[in-house]
């Protein structure tokens, strides 16, 4: 083959070889192809279309470029911008899912919250009539204790004045008898020479308005008490003949209480005799004060109240 | 425009180059987003913090073709521009995404107080 001929074949297939190299696209644009190949079946195409439209029209510059000129800088340099474009758009929906993620789990929680709140609510409304009912009971229960209260206080203010009116008459008996507190009780000691005629069970009118005053005392003794009247004798004559006197003036002085309004269920006359005297019968002032009658004021027996 | 693309352009006249002046707004557009990028963490997350990278020496990388003159400094901006927005999105997702976790953590926790 003469010279000329060998430099036409080598001219030919470098001509063959550059044509078949600008066909095959530079990584940039392969890349690109790709990325969008698979984006536009993913989340960008569902979430970011806008963003992924703007990536294939730069993607399809790049195709444009390249078909028309081969591999260029230009080619390379548009192909690197969609691709980044692509990987954008497919950053946007992944953010763009989260962001709705957001709202979801916002607007779940406020149904949530809204539930609970109605739950409470109901609660709350459940509550409020049972307290209501609570309230109806407790009123009519205060009424009745009102009322209960109201009549305590009745009956405290009736036993207050009574305990008034018997203080003061206890009071006033000191002036015309021996008052003591002793083991068995109050005891209201009257001398017999005021009450009584010598020897007699008669009761003297003088004696009469002391034993007004007596009967005045023991009126308002609460129902818890009892009164005992007792006839006491000196020791002279006979043990039953003073039996009998002091039992008689005994029987005198409760009758006379009894006429003056004192309970006759609550006073009863016990004659002593001579059994107990308070000083020796020595001598006649002795003798006169152990004649007396005693009036007793105890509380009453247990069984009794 | 800035002034350093004032400055560069100065120095391109006076230099007697034929200097590519790059269009003010693209240029600011590409230092906004790489503003926000770093402002949004993007150094702290790996891939945002390479394509910033990428889009500062793209950007020191056109700023000298358009010096030179050379006519590949505006796809070289755009260049710059891509992977700078890209990290601004790369790291607004990161932020996002820590939101939604957050959330849905919350939604857990109100459920779990439970309506009885």
């Amino acid at each position: 083959m003469n010279h000329t001929a060998k430099s036409l074949t080598l001219g030919f297939s470098l001509a063959g070889l550059l044509s078949s190299c600008a066909t095959v696209a530079p990584n940039e644009l392969v890349d690109a192809r790709n990325a969008y190949s698979a984006s536009s079946n993913g989340l960008a195409s569902q979430l970011t279309p806008t963003d992924l439209h703007a990536a294939k029209t730069v993607l399809d510059q790049a195709n444009t470029e390249f078909e028309r000129n081969g591999d260029s800088l230009a080619v390379r340099d548009t192909a690197y911008v969609a691709l980044r474009k692509i990987e954008l758009a497919d950053v946007k929906a992944r953010t763009e899912a989260d962001h709705r993620a957001i709202a979801e789990a916002v607007k779940q929680g406020v149904v949530v919250r809204d539930n609970q709140v109605k739950y409470s609510q109901a609660a709350l409304a459940e509550t409020r009539e049972a307290l209501r009912g609570e309230r109806s009971t407790n009123a009519a229960q205060g009424a009745e204790l009102q009322r209960t209260a109201s009549q305590l206080a009745s009956e405290s203010e009736a036993r207050q004045m009574t305990q008034t009116r018997l203080d003061a008459a206890m009071k006033d008996l000191h002036t015309i008898a021996s008052v003591r507190d002793e083991a068995r009780g109050v005891v209201i000691t009257l001398s017999g020479s005021v009450i009584f005629a010598s020897g007699g069970y008669t009761l003297l009118e003088t004696a009469k308005a002391k034993l007004d005053q007596v009967a005045e005392a023991l009126k308002d003794q609460s129902e818890e008490k009892r009164m005992t009247v007792e006839g006491h004798t000196d020791s002279m004559g006979s043990e039953a003949s003073n039996q009998r006197l002091g039992q008689n003036r005994a029987n005198a002085v409760r009758d006379y209480l009894v006429s003056r309004g004192v309970d006759g269920t609550k006073l009863i006359a016990v004659g002593m005799g001579a059994t107990r005297p308070i000083l020796d019968n020595s001598n006649a002032e002795n003798r006169a004060n152990n004649r007396r009658v005693e009036i007793v004021i105890r509380p009453a027996p247990l069984t009794e109240r | 425009m800035n002034n350093k693309t004032v400055m560069t352009l100065v120095f391109l006249a006076v230099s007697g180059c034929a200097a590519i002046q790059i269009p003010p707004d693209r240029l600011e557009g590409n230092e906004a987003s790489m503003r926000g990028a770093e402002e949004l963490g993007a150094s702290g997350v790996p891939a945002a913090k390479l394509h910033l990278q990428l889009a500062r020496e793209q950007t020191i990388s056109a700023k000298k073709l358009a010096a030179d003159g050379d006519d590949r400094a505006v796809m070289m901006l755009a260049r710059a521009q891509s992977d700078a927005e890209l990290s601004l999105g790369l790291a607004r997702e990161v932020s996002v995404h820590a939101d939604a976790q957050r959330a849905a953590d919350e939604l857990k926790a109100v459920r779990a107080r439970g309506t009885p």
